[in-house]
């Protein structure tokens, strides 16, 4: 038990140092149950460091309007984008060859944000301290965030898919431009239904009226 | 068991709420709920404000004993407050003092020998030495009179490879600089403002709009056929609705749609240098609906200390903003009170008087500031010139009267910075949303922080780093007896 609540912490910093081994024992060695549970976990993280970030960080870097946050979209904020790639993606690969179960896509998306988590959750102590100068290095450490993350999807893609780099990257570009798809897609249906609904109330409206 | 799960159940629960409690919304802060005056605050929204100018007379015809105004178009008032209103439909110019009492109408001028009259005059300037400029709109001319009303010169339509060969020369505004250039907006003229030597001669165009391209229009543009294309309308750069010339030589400038920039101060190469420092660019009305749109500006005024009013013509408010660009305070509408317009064409300031001009109903409204006016003002003022002390009392009185006044609190702020109170100053910052000065007074405070409590801060660190080495070399010394124990 000991050993595995200390695995909790180890292995997602093990393989954001160490990507290749990392997502390799992740396919192929690690305990599927509990790579799941860690994967969730960090998910779960990433949103509570995103609501933090909203309300607490410093002023400097702050321009959130306080009046207008709203945790529970701030939580769709991070899960919506993390389950379009992982959709969009296994959708994908399943017709390009890939040997990516979802269940490892979701999890191999989800390890590359730790990166993200590791690096905005400190700031949004530090920013509190810090004045306009050195809000440089709050924009540098978020881009650094970002690249590193984005590395981390390269690599987990890869080895995930057991893919070229070359097949990678294309991949890649292939997911954002269906997640763009799939987004089109949801508004058209969501405004589809509002239409739908909207023709029924007027109906109900033009019975109740008349009756 | 059972009682630890729901301990567990009873924290997850706690937890949620919190989540949700974060976008609580705070509640807002009621200013003099008396008038419908309203502001914008640093996130665009438009939060109630005291009034800053109410309305205490009406001007007309009747009331000066002359004949009712007939669509007059422009106003000016000089620096000593005489009041010098076009009256266009009767074609002709009347002069009051600073009380509203007639002094003079000028309904014609002597040129050569010959008496001449105005044809629907549209714009009237009149300069410190009382010299009258008249925009002579349908005789196409300009028409320049001295104090007494004699004829100083007349320019008319100019000679210029500038100018396209059917060129109709049709003044609507006209200003004069301290070089006595005279610089004319004139109708179906895209490219700024006609500026004429001292002479009268035409010498260039300075102060063009840009032109501004919708991406998706000009995509339409590029697949429609010839005859199609034809049938749409050009990019044209937009005209300007007014100009108006501070103390300075500097004209500022409204352009009526919604552009990039609506409102420009244009220096003597026409370059635009506006300060846009405030929450938001001056523009009017953040917030419309669709049916009125967005504001058209029709006039501006410069007035002391930078501050400069404009009118906007769809809900007949006056926005007034200092020189940085930060909004001071709104007033006026379109409807039928006293303080409200019909048609509002023109806006003059006198002094703590604003005039607005209403071309249907042929009156002049006159607006005097409020106490919070007033303040707001000599803030504005003493911070112009420099007195920064009072400044920032005034700016405290007022923020009193109007705690929306976000910019207010920067003037405290700055007070405070220079009182070396730094923490107090940074909080007051904040609340004016001032990033720059917030930094500033933070790391002031910061450093005093830190200068204060260096001393046992760094002892602290010592030790902390001193005892993790030696917790450190005892750990590997005893694991290093474990290891040889096991050997």
């Amino acid at each position: 038990m000991l050993a595995s609540s200390k695995q909790l912490y180890q292995y997602p910093l093990h393989l954001i140092f160490h990507p290749f081994d990392g997502y390799w024992e992740l396919k192929y060695e690690r305990n599927q149950k509990m790579t799941l549970l860690i994967a969730g976990m960090i998910m779960l993280l990433l949103i509570m460091t995103k609501i933090l970030h909203a309300q607490y960080s410093g002023f400097l870097i702050n321009f959130n309007n306080p009046k207008r946050l709203n945790s529970l979209l701030e939580m769709v904020y991070v899960i919506v984008p993390v389950l379009f790639w992982c959709v969009a993606n296994w959708s994908l690969t399943t017709l390009m060859d890939g040997e990516g179960k979802f269940s490892e896509i979701f999890m191999s998306t989800c390890f590359a944000l730790v990166p993200l988590l590791l690096i905005q959750f400190p700031w949004i102590w530090l920013s509190l301290v810090i004045s306009v100068q050195e809000t440089a290095f709050y924009y540098f450490s978020n881009a650094i965030a970002i690249g590193w993350t984005v590395y981390l999807l390269f690599v987990g893609n890869m080895t995930v898919h057991q893919y070229t780099p070359a097949k990678t990257i294309l991949t890649m570009f292939l997911t954002l431009v269906a997640m763009a798809f799939m987004a089109f897609l949801c508004l058209l249906f969501f405004s589809l239904v509002q239409q739908i609904v909207s023709f029924a109330v007027t109906i109900y409206q033009e019975l109740v009226l008349r009756g | 068991m059972r009682a630890s799960t729901r301990n567990k159940r009873k924290w997850i629960i706690i937890g949620m709420v919190c989540l949700l409690l974060f976008g609580h919304e705070a509640p807002l802060v009621n200013a003099d709920r008396t008038s419908d005056a309203y502001h914008y605050s640093y996130w665009g929204e438009a939060v109630p404000a005291p009034a800053a100018y109410e309305a205490t007379a009406i001007i007309t015809g009747r009331k000066l004993n002359t004949d009712a105004f007939k669509e007059p178009s422009d106003l000016h008032v000089t620096a000593d407050e005489r009041v010098f209103l076009l009256d266009s439909g009767n074609g002709r110019i009347i002069e009051m003092d600073r009380n509203f009492k007639l002094v003079r109408v000028i309904d014609s001028f002597e040129r050569e020998g010959k008496p001449d009259h105005f044809n629907n005059p549209r714009g009237l300037y009149v300069t410190d030495k009382g010299h009258l400029l008249v925009a002579d709109s349908d005789n196409q001319r300009v028409v320049h009179l001295d104090e007494l009303g004699q004829l100083v010169n007349i320019v008319a339509e100019p000679q210029s490879d500038l100018l396209r060969a059917d060129f109709q020369f049709k003044p609507i505004r006209v200003v004069m600089d301290k070089g006595e250039r005279i610089y004319v907006m004139a109708e179906g003229v895209f490219d700024g403002f006609m500026e004429f030597n001292a002479d009268g001669t035409f010498s260039s165009f300075i102060g063009a709009n840009r032109v501004q391209v919708d991406p998706v229009e000009y995509l339409w543009k590029r697949f429609a056929t010839r005859e199609q294309r034809s049938q749409m309308v050009m990019f044209t750069p937009t005209e300007f609705t007014n100009l108006d010339m501070d103390e300075e030589g500097f004209i500022y400038a409204t352009s009526g749609d919604r552009g990039k920039d609506p409102i420009k101060k244009l220096n003597a190469q026409g370059t635009d240098i506006l300060r846009r420092e405030g929450y938001q660019p001056p523009q009017g009305d953040m917030m419309y609906t669709t049916e009125t749109g967005p504001s058209r500006l029709i006039d501006v005024d410069v007035g002391d200390s930078d501050m400069y009013s404009v009118l906007d013509a769809n809900t007949g408010r006056v926005f007034t903003y200092n020189g940085d660009g930060y909004l001071l305070h709104i007033f006026g509408g379109i409807g039928n009170r006293q303080g409200q317009f019909n048609t509002p064409v023109a806006l003059e300031r006198a002094g703590e008087r604003i005039l607005v001009l209403d071309k249907a109903l042929g009156e002049i409204t006159v607006f005097q500031t409020t106490e919070y006016g007033r303040t707001l003002h000599d803030a504005v003022r003493s911070y112009y010139n420099g007195d920064e002390d009072r400044s920032s009392l005034l700016f405290a009185k007022a923020a009193e009267m109007n705690a929306n006044l976000e910019y207010a609190y920067a003037g405290i702020g700055k007070a405070l910075l220079r009182q070396k109170e730094y923490a107090d100053s940074a909080q007051y910052f904040k609340r004016s949303m001032e990033r720059l000065g917030y930094s500033k007074a933070f790391l002031l405070f910061r450093k005093e922080l830190m200068r204060e409590h260096f001393s046992w801060m760094m002892s602290g660190l010592f030790l902390a780093v001193g005892s993790l080495v030696t917790v450190m070399i005892v750990r590997r010394q005893k694991r290093r007896t474990t290891n040889a124990g096991v050997k």
